[in-house]
């Protein structure tokens, strides 16, 4: 009891100070300092004790990062239901709002919140993916209608302009808006041959990558297949190589060549893209591909899809657009027979883009997969020639054109008859045959200075391919590009602006060719104008120039890439004239299939362009498109569960027209 | 004599939070008793494991509500400790600061909850009063005033905002200062005095054997059994501070060490203000966006010293998206309990109360 | 810290003494958690508790299912030598049962009450462990056991709260949304399972 003594005496008046704060101001908040002026209003009319006593006097402002009730700015809000996946509470809901605008990277709805769940942890801010979610200092609501507390938030409170409370910073910030980096090879290294630019991720890294995805799905709509894009990036980060690739496969027979060389809208509308860098949606697509090893393929189709039914369809070329019709015919079950005039199948893939960017072997992957379910592909056939299309038409039951865009286009300026003046399409082909070694060295006609005419991502070809040509014959590259755009509206990809730069490319941007300057039967160089606008104020094509700022480039031989153009010489006289083609274009309906003839379908470059995703969107669409017109009368037609759940399968994935996204230049 | 059934509790201004004493009295002898939780139980452990570890955030706080940050803490560091993550050194400073405002404010809470038995109100209005600055000064820093949802896996959520530390550094030389009056109304008024000594006294044996940690821990065996020395986390092992203990425990040797406790909490404020380095504040657990973070496979067990004694999560990771188990040792059980069970028999029925109050018996985090 | 490595290597030698330790893990420098036999369980604690580990911190479970076991934790401190010690040990999923520590740690009976609510293991010895402690009236299975889904049991348990409002504008015409949902459900019926790491 010592420790009693240690204790100082109790006394009874010393809690009597406290007197003193009788007369002290409180530093409490008085109950009418946190109504706003609604709340007020609603007590004094409720009450039946206090009439009129509330006042709305000036509530208490809140601290600067408080989490009151939330404020979305609709202008920035995309629709992607992020908020509502984080939320613990359950208490965000996306309603669809179809009043909204259908564009490319949003979605139709918006976050309806309950408050009667909202646990005000501000996870919604912390994951918004644009930012368009913030939180107020308005913290006081007050009803007698429980119904009443679930609200939609937009860009005021209760129609009230008010503070931002908590908002999201860096720090806060629960997305990763950093792009996993995938690895190149130096330019120094890879002009030296046609080794394949781009890497491909690792196992570790494909799945950090993968891991970026909030699963929203904007991407879609604006991928003209609708790949299954968030589905196949969880199965990557989930490590199960084998469903992801059973989802590629729904909607894309060339994931290979896609992984690689798509146009990738959907990285231009990803979500993530709103503040950061896109989740490299096509090259986790590379990965599954590469990852896949030949046995995991005999699982996309658990039975060999064999003839069930019958009736035959013929395909003419073996571009993207043909092999994808190919695909899907089969796998609806009919017999396919493609005609490719070169001795490799492939189109574009073999013979258009170059080794580095899509190597063989990854065009031969994708293709095998399709030879392997029973296309039968008749190379070194040219339809026109070695078999009619009046054959054709009464052999097969259907006919699919997938021709492509094969000839070069060329300016009409002084000059540009000359030897030395070549096009794109005819130059490419070459070096992809030369990069395969079909071809030597001297049979190709590159000079030691060339001058590139073009500024999309075929100019670029030619130049990397002048480049690596030039290096191997003379030890030495001078490649210059000049095209009418400048950097801000070049159509080309700003990978491969940066990759051409690294590598050498002399840019001369913003420039109209005028003349090839020809001396004693020799090219000196390219005579250029400066171009003030491009499109007109309607935003059409029609470029001016200054005639006064004119340069000469000088090169020994000038490459057009401004353009490629159809080849219809196969289109027999008997149907000239039942066939349109506007501004060469193939004209028929949305599905590919040509007005007044019924058993003519089209697609790829000859229908709609511009890209390879969207001949296999246009390949997918004629094939169902087909399936229609030659199902009904097909001679027979039973088939097992399975292959009618394939066949539901591919009439299911048939994808809508894709929306395209404006895309925003990160170069400058 | 006949037996009668008396309930402390669940609505009783003695009681703090839902929980109820059950009490078998001879006149006003307690002959048995027991607690009967169970009134606030949420499921949190279950909840947790169905939650990504992020969303987690949401949901600890509210396992104690009258000091919801050591919840935070404990949850952040046992995750750290599988993860293998080191924090930024100024998160720890930062944490340090909430961690301790939030044991004053539970103390001020616990002292003058001391009201509700004793009848002596303003000591109760007065504490709430300073509990209520310390909520303004919570709100400042992590924008809410009760569950700040504020320390987070690798860090804080976000830097302290500007012209916090004067605001700290006001609050805490008053508080200082409201210290004595504070004893004056209390445990140095005549009047409560008498009501709260030598009552239901806390004999060393007893400590060991219903396992109780903190306050109630260390006024019975005279020795700084306190967890932030013994074990310390975050940077308690550099500041300087002591750990007020006693011999003799009854009620008012266990108020008294609370008050002592807020001073020695002060100091440490102060040190944390003037040693807290710039820098960051927050590292992120994983690569990728939250959803999809994920903790490695691990066992790990949390301790905190909260105002009620040693708090612990113990927590299990399989490797996935949520915790596979947390398990919450709330600081209150063992004198919550089975104190109540076996130690209460014997003391009256006035006494009960204080018994709740002085040891700290926090209802939520019993029933979880 | 030297001496809380002494302490740390004091208690390995203590359990390896005691037992054959099954798993031994170093999870900081004051916390080391060692996995043993069932039947060692008694003897390792009351051999920790004379040699200072007096204080029972934690007593629970965690669910195996996919082993098809529950692992009981014990967490032990002393206040002296300050190290944490877990000691783990696996019993049966079915009729799991683990004779009561409370001759050793009498502040374990509410512990073990709470494992047996929560996980329907068995505590022989226990007078009290069957009593219902926090879960009144429950009819269901042990709620901690990962096959429990508190989502179904609060489906059948209360009603659900509809709303009135509602904020959407629809066009008849416009499935995109839905279209989208389909699709996703599609491609999720092609997985193969994967495994989430």
């Amino acid at each position: 009891m010592e420790e009693k003594k240690k204790y100082p005496k109790p006394s009874i008046f010393k809690p009597l100070r406290h007197l003193k704060y009788l007369f002290r101001k409180p530093v409490s908040h008085p109950l009418d300092t946190i109504f706003t002026e609604k709340n007020a209003e609603y007590l004094n009319k409720n009450n039946p004790f206090r009439k009129n006593k509330i006042k709305n006097s000036v509530p208490r402002t809140a601290p600067d990062n408080i989490r009151g009730f939330h404020v979305n700015d609709w202008e920035k809000c995309i629709g992607c239901g992020t908020c509502g996946e984080i939320c613990p509470t359950a208490a965000i809901e996306m309603v669809p709002r179809h009043d909204l605008p259908r564009v490319a990277g949003e979605l139709q709805q918006r976050p309806v919140i309950d408050y009667g769940r909202c646990c005000f942890c501000a996870l919604c801010v912390d994951t918004c993916t644009t930012g368009s979610l913030s939180m107020t200092k308005e913290y006081v609501f007050a009803d007698s209608n429980p119904d009443s507390f679930k609200l939609m938030p937009t860009e005021t409170w209760q129609d009230q302009e008010v503070e931002l409370g908590y908002q999201k910073t860096e720090v806060t910030d629960l997305l990763d808006l950093k792009r996993v980096e995938m690895e190149h090879i130096e330019p120094e290294e890879r002009i030296k041959s046609y080794i394949e630019v781009v890497r491909g991720y690792s196992k570790e890294f494909a799945k950090q990558e993968a891991a970026r995805c909030v699963e929203c799905g904007v991407c879609t709509a604006s991928c003209p297949v609708q790949m299954h894009i968030p589905q196949y990036i969880k199965a990557i980060w989930e490590d199960d190589i084998e469903g992801g690739l059973k989802q590629i496969y729904e909607t894309n027979p060339l994931p290979g060549v896609c992984g690689r060389v798509c146009t990738h809208n959907c990285e231009t509308s990803c979500a993530i893209a709103q503040r950061g860098e896109a989740i490299a949606i096509r090259w986790l697509k590379r990965y599954i591909i590469d990852s896949a090893p030949d046995e995991m393929y005999e699982k996309i189709f658990n039975e060999p899809v064999s003839e069930v039914i019958e009736a035959k369809v013929a395909i003419a070329g073996s571009g993207p657009a043909s092999l994808s019709t190919a695909y899907y015919l089969r796998g609806l079950g009919y017999h396919v027979d493609v005609f490719e005039e070169k001795n490799r199948p492939g189109g574009v893939m073999s013979y258009g883009a170059p080794q580095y960017r899509i190597p063989d072997y990854a065009v031969e992957k994708d293709i095998n997969f399709i030879k392997k379910i029973g296309v039968n592909i008749h190379t070194n056939t040219r339809v026109g020639t070695d078999i009619t299309l009046e054959e054709l038409e009464k052999k097969y039951d259907a006919v699919f054109l997938g021709t492509g865009f094969f000839a070069a286009r060329k300016l009409n300026i002084p000059g540009s008859d000359h030897p030395d003046v070549m096009g794109a399409m005819d130059f490419l082909p070459i070096t992809r045959d030369f990069a395969r070694g079909a071809i030597k060295l001297d049979e190709i006609n590159v000079k030691k200075s060339v001058v590139v005419v073009g500024g999309g991502d075929v100019a670029f070809d030619v130049a990397r391919n002048c480049i690596r040509i030039q290096l191997e014959k003379y030890g030495k590259a001078d490649v210059k590009l000049t095209s009418l755009e400048t950097l801000d509206i070049l159509p080309g990809s700003d990978d491969e602006y940066i990759e051409g730069k690294e590598e050498g490319i002399q840019f001369f941007l913003g420039n109209g060719p005028q003349e090839i300057v020809v001396k004693n039967g020799k090219i000196k160089g390219l005579r250029v104008w400066k171009c003030t606008r491009v499109f007109d104020e309607e935003g059409r094509f029609n470029p001016t120039f200054d005639s006064e700022q004119e340069t000469l480039l000088e090169g020994e031989q000038v490459f057009f890439s401004v353009g490629q153009a159809p080849d219809y010489t196969f289109i027999p006289e008997s149907l000239k004239d039942k066939v349109t083609i506007e501004r060469g274009k193939v004209k028929a309906n949305k599905d590919g299939q040509v007005e007044g003839l019924d058993w003519l379908f089209v697609g790829g470059d000859i229908f709609r362009g511009p890209d390879i995703i969207t001949a296999v969107s246009d390949g997918h669409r004629a094939a169902v498109a087909i399936d229609d017109y030659l199902y009904t009368n097909a001679k027979k037609k039973e088939q097992s569960e399975y292959v009618k759940e394939i066949r539901e399968a591919i009439r299911f994935n048939n994808p809508d027209l894709a929306l395209k996204p404006t895309r925003k230049r990160t170069l400058n | 004599m006949k037996e009668m059934k008396l309930f402390l509790g669940p609505q009783h201004p003695g009681m703090h939070g839902n929980a109820s004493v059950h009490m078998f009295v001879d006149g006003d002898i307690i002959k048995r008793s027991y607690l009967l939780p169970g009134m606030l139980h949420r499921g949190f452990e279950k909840q947790m494991e169905r939650k990504l570890w992020v969303n987690n955030i949401s949901l600890i706080p509210r396992v104690c509500v009258p000091e919801p940050d050591i919840n935070e803490m404990s949850f952040a560091t046992a995750a750290e400790k599988i993860l293998k993550l080191e924090v930024p050194e100024r998160a720890h400073w930062i944490r340090m600061i909430i961690l301790e405002l939030a044991r004053i404010s539970a103390h001020l809470m616990a002292y003058g909850g001391l009201g509700g038995p004793t009848g002596n109100y303003t000591l109760m209005y007065h504490a709430h009063v300073d509990r209520n600055l310390i909520l303004d000064i919570f709100e400042k820093i992590t924008g809410a005033r009760v569950y700040h949802q504020y320390i987070v896996i690798g860090g804080v959520r976000q830097d302290l905002p500007d012209g916090i530390e004067e605001d700290i550094n006001v609050f805490i030389d008053d508080l200082e200062r409201r210290l004595v009056e504070y004893r004056d109304l209390g445990i140095d008024n005549a009047s409560i005095v008498k009501r709260i000594k030598d009552t239901i006294m806390l004999p060393e044996e007893v400590v060991w054997e219903l396992g109780v940690t903190g306050i109630g821990m260390r006024s019975a065996v005279n020795k700084p059994y306190d967890v932030r020395k013994v074990v310390p986390y975050a940077r308690y092992d550099q500041v300087e501070f002591e750990v007020p203990v006693s011999d003799y425990s009854d009620a008012r040797a266990r108020l008294d060490i609370k008050i002592k406790e807020i001073q020695q909490s002060i100091i440490i404020i102060r040190q944390c203000l003037a040693k807290m380095p710039e820098g960051p504040v927050r590292v992120k657990p994983d690569r990728g966006q939250s959803m999809r973070w994920t903790v490695p496979k691990g066992y790990a067990y949390a301790p905190i010293e909260s105002s009620r004694g040693e708090f612990g999560y113990y927590m299990v990771s399989n490797g996935g998206t949520s915790p596979w188990r947390v398990g919450v040792r709330g600081a209150s059980y063992p004198q919550g309990l089975l104190g109540i069970e076996k130690y209460l028999p014997g003391t009256r029925i006035d006494d009960a109360a204080l018994w709740v109050d002085t040891m700290g018996i926090c209802s939520p985090e019993i029933d979880r | 810290m030297t001496n809380s490595i002494n302490n740390l290597e004091l208690v390995k030698e203590l359990v390896s003494k005691t037992t054959t330790i099954l798993k031994e893990e170093n999870i900081d420098v004051q916390q080391l958690a060692f996995e043993v036999n069932t039947c060692d369980i008694h003897h390792v604690l009351s051999v920790l508790k004379s040699a200072g580990w007096k204080q029972l911190s934690y007593l629970s479970a965690v669910d195996w299912p996919d082993e098809n076991k529950f692992e009981v934790v014990y967490i032990l401190f002393n206040w002296d030598k300050p190290v944490y010690v877990q000691i783990r040990t696996k019993i049966d999923r079915e009729n799991p049962s683990i004779d009561s520590i409370l001759p050793i740690f009498p502040g374990a009976k509410y512990y073990e009450r709470e494992a047996h609510e929560f996980f329907g293991i068995a505590f022989p010895g226990n007078p009290d462990y069957e009593k219902q402690l926090i879960l009144e009236g429950w009819d269901d299975i042990p709620p901690l056991r990962k096959d429990f889904d508190p989502s179904a049991y609060s489906d059948r348990k209360f009603p659900s709260r509809e709303y009135p409002q509602d904020y959407s504008v629809t066009d008849e015409k416009n499935h995109s949304l839905e279209k989208r949902a389909e699709r996703k459900a599609r491609a999720e019926r092609l997985r193969t399972g994967g495994k989430k790491q």
